[in-house]
């Protein structure tokens, strides 16, 4: 605790909280307004006249007999085959998690343990890796993966994603796995493991914190990614960012943009649930690169 | 751990790298100095009845397609990807600066030139954004360390929900709000008294816009770092700050802060490198046309409608990846001396 | 059951020296204490035996078997760390059949040796709590369990009782004196605390700056340090050194004249002499000077004092009371003192005869 509360001034109390709700407000009211507007029709949510319609649903009501109408998510989701990205998506996201959380135990945990001076140049190596823009590794994957016939599918994109994500993967394991006291593994080890038998059956049942932890991170940067799977995936394969970015160009001139409202309020509710049940882990995952790093 | 079983663990990990991230750069450095093939001109002589012969000259299709095929690299140009207009624009720079009616007109013409316009709102992005975002962020922790406990869980939740979201999702939301027709875009109009106001309209207006989301974007990140660090404020240190006489101010300036500088580094770094990739954004707000970010100049040299640029592409990447480097110089060789001296 | 030979062995990392030519055999049955200060190399030579860190230079044998390039499950031993290292996923009990289960014993002998050593180290109630749930005693008492669950060649342990307090430590390193005797397995113990190589020890190693200083029985090591390091680590308080000139037998340092020690020695030495050897007088003595601290220690009160830049101290009855500042004189008899080299340290070797 920074100040007691006890003997702080009135006046310090009233701005700070006035400027916590004030915050709050802007970091919540887009979606609530979103989610709200996306039950509306477009000449409520996108008024020209007043912002008010959206809120009374006048023209909602005119057109479709109830102050909700679930039009745009009927739009998006049948007529758009906007189902479709989201099985993509939920292919693509859970393997990336699988595969990035093998990958990444299995190195982390070996950088953690290894007292040996390539390690730090590999944590390096890996931060210069994190910092590549996505975009620009897209543009060196495209002309070989279009050469090598492999571009387009899922699987491509998954191990792209399993790829790109390492170097963040790796450091976030690695200093979980240095929380870990290296007398556990050693027991193991003179108890009779080998190395894999002793990450295996000893170090990695007392990590499902920090793997679960760095799992959420890895389902959000394969969740949220548009660079890669705009431009890897062919259009069946799409997941749902890039078909929301395609509702953009096809849509709008349609006057349907209510559709694209209603797939982003889709894409976005499994987010919002993500952070109410994993609220504490997204937070000390956060604070667990920049305390150890 | 001996050498074997260290690679053996980190194999798959480190091959997955060495594969989609260090070839693709060497990729892009390849291609950079390749550029895409002319077109196959063919002359055919067409004769109708009455009109007589004329020649056209026409694209062979079938020819530039087996010629693509044979050499899909394009053909050998060197740095001239690099020099070109749509690059560094070497030529371009030298009558600019040769001939010029003073700064504003050679700010302008600079401005005018595709990749020092998308690099220009590049830099500004990362270094605007950057410092305002942390600037938010420690302020939001600091009150909301200061709420009752109570309030602090939901207080979080929705704190998240700007950085959590996909950046393409937030950037929409946003515009939707401040466009015309949204909520945010309208009231500013009734504020302004001004109903021809569109964000869109003006170049400055649209780098507000774009910034003002980048900063509510990125503000969770540095607070939730910012406010666990706060939890770590040495006890001791602070009361006997008080003891010595230090009021609440001096506090935050001698304790608090100094305590959270590392924390400031490592935000500091991450949201630099995030920043400076800025793209997302640019397609969500539909910004291109006042707005470009050097990632988004190869997004766009990638989706051509007609042709894909391979070798244009290739080089803005290069360039791009240059730019991450000088940025994570200062980074780099302060980690690289103090390794030393261990 | 086994002997354990050291040949020369060293380990390095660049150029700092952990451990520095080790050259030891320690017999079957024997209980060996490594003792130093910190950073002194005893845990790096036990790491070593353990086969967690590799050997940079040398051969360890156990038994006829040269370990070098075996991984530590191969080498039949167990260890016991000082924060214990459990498994916190697992109850006592599978924390303690934990070494069974992976060198693949057979499993209907599990249940019985599980049995036994909980038995052995007090642990039958607690067998279904996870180590979180357990005391610092009680947690130490698990990880001993594990490591006499089987018979290895050799118990390794690594400043087992360090975590625990005071009052524990004694308890448990009777305990563990016990199982040795029980078991009579060949034991490694690695500590920095004297007392606790004292009591254990069948032989102790004293080790500083990776290099071993002085192996010998706990009486050998206490009435004879090789060198100034063993005298000033040994013993509580540490032997009494004061640096000063010798000539004819007569040692003179700032406010003490002894006489009657080795006559063949000339020149700069230290001197050394245990503060319960000597004795506080009313008069006379070699040492005569105000006291500097009194200190009563319940079985003993001890005087200090400050000759030149350094500290001596001397133990009296407990009855003893004098202040701080009162002139006191002490007898100490050339027959309780060591002479060491003043430059190496070195012990210089009493002559037959004098």
């Amino acid at each position: 605790m920074i100040v007691n509360k006890r003997r702080r001034p009135l006046p310090l109390t009233v701005l700070s909280t006035t400027f916590v709700l004030l915050w709050v407000l802007m970091a919540a009211f887009p979606f609530i307004w979103t989610v709200w507007g996306s039950f509306k029709v477009e000449q409520d949510f996108f008024s020209r006249d007043s912002w008010w319609f959206a809120i009374e649903g006048s023209r909602t009501i005119a057109q479709t007999g109830s102050a909700f109408t679930g039009d745009g998510y009927y739009g998006a989701w049948v007529l758009r085959d906007f189902f479709s990205s989201v099985v993509n998506t939920v292919i693509v996201t859970l393997s990336v998690v699988v595969v990035s959380l093998t990958f990444g135990t299995l190195g982390g945990y070996a950088l953690a343990r290894s007292g040996y001076r390539y390690t730090f140049w590999l944590l390096m190596l890996a931060l210069v890796f994190r910092a590549m823009p996505h975009i620009t590794l897209v543009s060196g994957y495209l002309l070989p993966f279009f050469e090598m016939n492999i571009w387009g599918h899922l699987p491509t994109a998954i191990i792209v994603l399993v790829a790109i994500n390492q170097p963040f993967t790796l450091w976030m394991l690695h200093s979980f796995f240095l929380s870990i006291p290296k007398d556990l593994d050693e027991s193991a080890m003179v108890d009779g493991c080998s190395r894999f038998q002793a990450f295996r059956l000893v170090v990695i049942p007392v990590m499902w914190p920090g793997v679960i932890t760095t799992g959420l991170f890895s389902f959000l940067l394969a969740y949220n990614d548009f660079a890669v799977t705009a431009m890897l995936l062919s259009q069946p394969n799409q997941t749902m960012v890039p078909k929301i970015a395609s509702f953009l160009g096809t849509i709008q001139q349609e006057g349907n943009v209510m559709f694209a409202v209603a797939a982003v309020v889709s894409a976005t509710a499994p987010l919002f649930v993500l952070v109410m049940f994993f609220q504490r882990q997204i937070v000390s995952g956060l604070t667990a690169g920049a305390v150890k790093g | 751990m001996p050498h074997r079983a260290f690679f053996a663990f980190i194999m798959p990990s480190l091959l997955a790298m060495l594969l989609f991230i260090a070839l693709p750069i060497v990729s892009v450095a390849v291609q950079s100095l390749y550029v895409e093939h002319e077109r196959v001109v063919t002359e055919v002589e067409t004769c109708a009845p009455f009109a007589g012969c004329t020649t056209e000259t026409r694209v062979d299709a079938e020819a530039t397609e087996k010629l693509r095929d044979a050499e899909p690299l394009g053909r050998f140009n060197g740095f001239g990807t690099y020099l070109d207009r749509n690059h560094l624009a070497t030529a371009e720079m030298n009558a600019i600066l040769t001939d010029n009616a003073g700064f504003a007109d050679v700010a302008s013409r600079i401005y005018n030139l595709p990749f020092y316009r998308a690099l220009a709102f590049t830099l500004t992005y990362t270094f605007v954004v950057t410092p305002l975002a942390m600037l938010l962020g420690f302020c939001i922790a600091l009150g909301v360390n200061a709420i009752p406990p109570f309030y602090k869980g939901p207080v979080i939740f929705f704190s998240l929900l700007p950085m959590i979201v996909t950046p393409l999702v937030g950037a929409l939301i946003i515009y939707w709000m401040s466009s015309p027709q949204g909520i945010l875009g309208a009231t500013l109009q009734s504020l302004l008294n001004d109903s021809t106001l569109s964000l869109k309209s003006s170049a400055v207006l649209t780098w507000v816009t774009l910034l003002v989301y980048g900063v509510w974007h990125n503000a969770p990140f540095s607070f939730v770092v910012f406010y666990a660090g706060l939890q770590t404020v040495p006890h001791d240190t602070l009361e006997s700050a008080m003891i010595d006489g230090a009021n609440r101010w001096e506090r935050i300036r001698f304790v608090v802060i100094p305590h959270l500088m590392p924390l400031a580094t490592f935000v500091a770094l991450v949201q630099l490198m995030d920043n400076f990739r800025v793209f997302e954004p640019i397609v969500g707000f539909s910004a291109e046309a006042n707005a470009t970010s050097l990632s988004w100049s190869i997004f766009n040299d990638l989706r051509g409608q007609v042709d894909q640029l391979f070798g244009s592409a290739a080089a803005t990447s290069m360039l791009t990846i240059v730019g991450v480097v000088i940025l994570l110089s200062p980074v780099l060789v302060r980690t690289w001396r103090e390794f030393n001296r261990r | 059951m086994a002997e354990i030979r050291l040949k020369n062995v060293s380990k390095r990392w660049h150029n700092f020296v952990g451990v520095d030519n080790f050259d030891l055999d320690i017999a079957d049955r024997e209980f060996l204490v490594l003792l130093g200060p910190s950073g002194c190399g005893k845990t790096t030579t036990m790491r070593m035996i353990a086969g967690l860190d590799d050997i940079s230079e040398g051969e360890i044998w156990l038994g006829d078997r040269m370990v070098n390039n075996l991984e530590p499950k191969d080498r039949d031993i167990s260890m016991v760390f000082q924060s214990y290292g459990l498994y916190p996923n697992m109850t006592v009990y599978e924390n303690i059949r934990f070494p069974l289960r992976v060198r693949k014993v057979p499993k209907e002998l599990h249940h019985e040796k599980v049995m036994q050593a909980a038995r052995m180290v007090e642990l039958v109630d607690f067998l279904e709590r996870r180590p979180a749930a357990l005391s610092g005693g009680q947690r130490q008492r698990v990880a001993l369990g594990r490591a006499i669950v089987r018979q290895p060649a050799a118990f390794l342990m690594d400043e087992p009782l360090s975590n625990l307090d005071a009052k524990l430590r004694v308890s448990t390193r009777a305990q563990i004196k016990n199982l040795q005797h029980t078991l009579k397995v060949t034991t490694i113990y690695v500590t920095h605390d004297q007392i606790e190589a004292m009591t254990l020890a069948d032989r102790v190693v004293v080790m500083n700056k990776g290099v071993i200083q002085q192996v010998g029985t706990p009486t050998d090591i206490y009435d004879n340090p090789a060198n100034t390091f063993v005298a000033s680590f040994i013993g509580s308080p540490a032997m009494n050194l004061v640096s000063g000139d010798i000539e004819n037998g007569t040692f003179r340092g700032p406010g003490i004249t002894i006489g009657g020690l080795q006559i063949n020695v000339k020149g700069p030495v230290t001197l050394g002499f245990r503060a319960e050897d000597a004795s506080l007088v009313f008069e006379g003595g070699e040492l005569g000077a105000e006291i500097y601290s009194m200190e009563l220690l319940g079985e003993a009160t001890m005087a200090s004092f400050r000759m030149g830049d350094q500290l001596v101290s001397i133990k009296s009855g407990k009855e003893y009371r004098a202040e701080i500042g009162d002139v006191v004189h002490a007898a100490i008899p050339a027959s309780i003192c060591h002479l060491f080299d003043a430059r190496t340290g070195v012990r210089i070797a009493r002559t037959p005869g004098n």
